[in-house]
């Protein structure tokens, strides 16, 4: 039995003069909501997981945290911890997604490095203008990295702690996000052709300002840009002109899968929950859907990734017709991420994603 | 090593190009060389391959010390006169927030990556007395709610500084990654040996809002990197000590392997703006003056040594070997060694920095001196 109460003062002092008790105060040593808890080694090679660590009384994920501060969920709370600011997201269905604490041990075990895992020494060679155009695309997926950096980053301060699953997944993706954004800076960099035109930033702002909810950021940047995104880089794994260009989209690949299997997961816990949430996330991905296509009428991206899969400039009305491929299979990536979550589009796609679909020529060509 | 850029001999062939895919309908104004075009940049893999910091050239490497970069355009990018300024950046000054090796400390911190769930030895965790084990779940339990600071906090200010700093961006997003699991390997030492959570600490709950409440980036990092996590660190480093099997060593190990570079961008950043941007030093010294309460005082409530608190308690029992008044007494001078500790690194963090005058001149709390000198 361990003692419990508080030990008088003594005569001893410390090197700044102030006494120090005889013993430490131990009124702490049987704070617990639940005790004799043992959590499992994953029995197939998976080690010590997250998700294994929520069993007993810690396995109850409540729907609302009443905490503004960062009490670990199912720690014993401290008598006065009051609001710390920040944390306003605290319902579940603001925020939560099951595969959260999967897709959070799995990104920590896919881990790799843009500096040792992919052959740089493959990326030269190439044609000076099917160069440039990977260099414009490096620098517009550059861009939608850091700029998905600074949104996950930005929110974290505002999700409730007790919801931890999500906040390691969020910190995964933040991570992942990154990588893309240097890895795409290196690749334009290592022949020197380095960063091009911005992106037109239509996207940019509309996954930048959601004052509406974390949920809606999520509808902007993973339903509708990462879909695009993932696309280009399933694209550029099998056509890419250099193997290095190849490596490096395919490593992003499953970064990119990681991010959406979330979006949805969460989306449709959303929705689950909150039925009535549809309404509104079927009119912001209208918003979403009209800032994706304003941003593709702007013909540098697919003007680049004509001349990436024609080869070059001479090759780039072959290449315009991958191109056109590439924009359809967005849309149907698109539209399959809402079904996934409840979120039939098929009904209310916007025009210009309808134009997508039909593979015909989405970006309209300025005259010669 | 890079080749001379001739951006020169690819005009001609460009206008060729362009004037080719006009005819064919396409615009194509965009498709031109840079300045630094053709400068092939070769990785060396035995030298840690194609690093962040190899690939600085030409305009891409200028750092402006005073970015306007407001649509969060790639650095050295060229600019569309219709982007949107949707950069709410409040940090758009170098001295701010630069430091000089954040790409090396980024780097780093990818090729150190690890991972919680394989990495640490879990099936060497043995039943320990019960005491050993609320000690090191309270530990635990402290440690996994400080996690979240370090990891929020930081989050916060990535979204405010301009891309044109990616390089701190770039360490700090790798710190928010190294927190998460520092909380996630916590949490799963608190239920890993059969125990469980135990108490949130008082003081992190009411201070931890320190940090977040800065205002400024410097302040924020003073009191995280400099002091907070500094604290911290000179806890893991004793992990050896207050270990109970190989899977906590390993835990500390690693842990303190992170925090190492946490504790390094604050003294790397703190030094860079001492040098480049004295006239600010008199405000640090300033922030370092309430740092330094904290660290007699307890006021900031990061350190799990501070006295009176359940972290420091659990501190007492794991030095000591366990609650009998006999050993936690030799516990608790063991962990006032550990404060002895973090006073000096914390004394010798900030002569780094170059603010190292505040212990000559009578600046530095009095009782920093006892400490060091005990």
């Amino acid at each position: 039995m361990v003692q419990q109460q508080h030990q008088p003062t003594g005569g001893k002092r410390d090197p700044g003069g102030d006494p120090v008790p005889e013993l430490p105060d131990l009124s702490w040593i049987d704070k617990t909501l639940g005790w004799g808890i043992k959590a499992r080694v994953e029995p197939f090679g998976g080690g010590m997981t997250v998700d294994a660590l929520n069993i007993g009384v810690y396995a109850e994920v409540p729907d609302h945290i009443p905490f503004r501060n960062r009490l670990p969920r199912g720690a014993y709370p401290a008598p006065g911890a009051g609001s710390i600011g920040g944390y306003y997201l605290q319902d579940k269905h603001e925020q939560w997604a099951d595969c959260a604490g999967r897709l959070y041990e799995e990104a920590i075990s896919r881990r790799w490095s843009t500096a040792t895992d992919i052959p740089w020494e493959t990326a030269h060679g190439l044609n000076d203008d099917v160069e440039l155009a990977i260099c414009q695309l490096a620098t517009e997926l550059s861009q939608h990295a850091s700029v998905e950096t600074e949104v996950i980053s930005g929110w974290l301060q505002n999700l409730s702690p007790g919801y931890h699953e999500v906040k390691l997944f969020l910190s995964t993706a933040t991570y992942d996000s990154a990588r893309m954004f240097e890895g795409y800076r290196k690749r334009a960099m290592v022949n020197g052709g380095g960063m091009m035109l911005e992106s037109p930033g239509g996207m940019n702002r509309a996954i930048l300002e959601t004052y509406a909810g974390w949920s809606q950021t999520v509808l902007g940047m993973w339903f509708v840009r990462n879909s695009l995104d993932t696309t280009i880089l399933r694209y550029l794994a099998a056509y890419g002109p250099t193997e290095a260009d190849r490596a490096l989209a395919a490593r992003l690949i499953p970064d990119r899968m990681r991010a959406a299997a979330y979006a949805t997961d969460h989306i449709r816990f959303a929705i689950s929950k909150k039925p009535e949430l549809a309404i509104g996330f079927q009119v912001w991905l209208g918003g979403v859907e009209y800032a994706q296509a304003r941003d593709l009428r702007d013909p540098v991206l697919t003007e680049a990734l004509a001349i990436i899969f024609g080869r070059g400039v001479a090759g780039m009305d072959d290449g315009m017709t991958v191109v056109r491929r590439l924009l359809q299979d967005f849309v149907k990536t698109y539209l399959s991420r809402c079904k996934q979550a409840n979120l039939d589009r098929s009904k209310s796609l916007s025009g210009s994603f309808q134009v997508m679909l039909s593979g015909m020529p989405a970006p309209p060509r300025p005259q010669a | 090593m890079a080749t001379e850029a001739k951006p020169e001999k690819y005009i001609t062939s460009f206008q060729q190009l362009m004037e080719e895919g006009r005819k064919n309908g396409y615009r194509l104004d965009w498709l031109l060389p840079r300045e630094t075009f053709g400068a092939r940049i070769d990785s060396d893999p035995d030298a840690g391959g194609l690093l962040l910091q190899d690939i600085d050239r030409g305009p891409f490497a200028e750092i402006p010390d005073w970015s306007n970069n407001m649509s969060g355009r790639p650095r050295g990018s060229l600019t569309r006169a219709n982007a949107a300024r949707v950069g709410n950046y409040s940090i758009r000054t170098k001295g701010d927030i630069w430091l000089k090796n954040a790409s090396q400390l980024y780097e780093e911190a990818v090729q150190r990556q690890w991972s919680s769930a394989v990495d640490v030895p879990w099936e060497t965790m043995e039943e320990l007395p019960d005491d050993i084990e609320r000690a090191e779940c309270q530990l635990a339990t402290f440690l996994t709610e400080v996690e979240f600071v370090a990891g929020d906090v930081p989050g916060k200010w990535i979204s405010q500084t301009t891309p044109d700093y990616y390089e701190p961006r770039m360490f700090l997003i790798s710190q928010i990654m190294d927190e998460a699991r520092h909380m996630d390997v916590f949490r799963k030492r608190a239920f890993a040996n059969g125990g469980g959570l135990m108490s949130q600490t008082t003081n992190v709950a009411l201070s931890g809002g320190a940090i977040d409440s800065a205002r400024d980036f410097t302040e924020m990092s003073a009191r995280l990197h400099i002091s907070g996590e500094g604290l911290v660190l000179s806890i893991f480093r004793m992990g050896e000590r207050m270990s109970y099997n190989a899977a906590e060593k390993a835990i500390y190990r690693l842990a303190a392997s992170d925090e190492s570079r946490h504790v390094a961008f604050g003294v790397m950043h703190l030094q860079y703006l001492s040098q480049t941007d004295p006239q600010r030093k008199e405000e640090i010294h300033s922030y370092l003056d309430e740092i330094e309460l904290g660290l007699i005082a307890g006021t900031g409530g990061q350190n799990p040594a501070q006295r009176g608190t359940p972290s420091s308690a659990a501190l007492a029992i794991l030095l000591g070997g366990g609650s009998d008044p006999t050993l936690m007494a030799e516990g608790a001078q063991i962990a006032l060694a550990v404060r002895q500790r973090q006073v000096k690194e914390y004394v010798q963090r900030v002569k780094v920095a170059g603010l190292g005058e505040r212990f000559e001149n009578g600046r530095a709390n009095a009782t920093l001196a006892a400490y060091v000198s005990a």
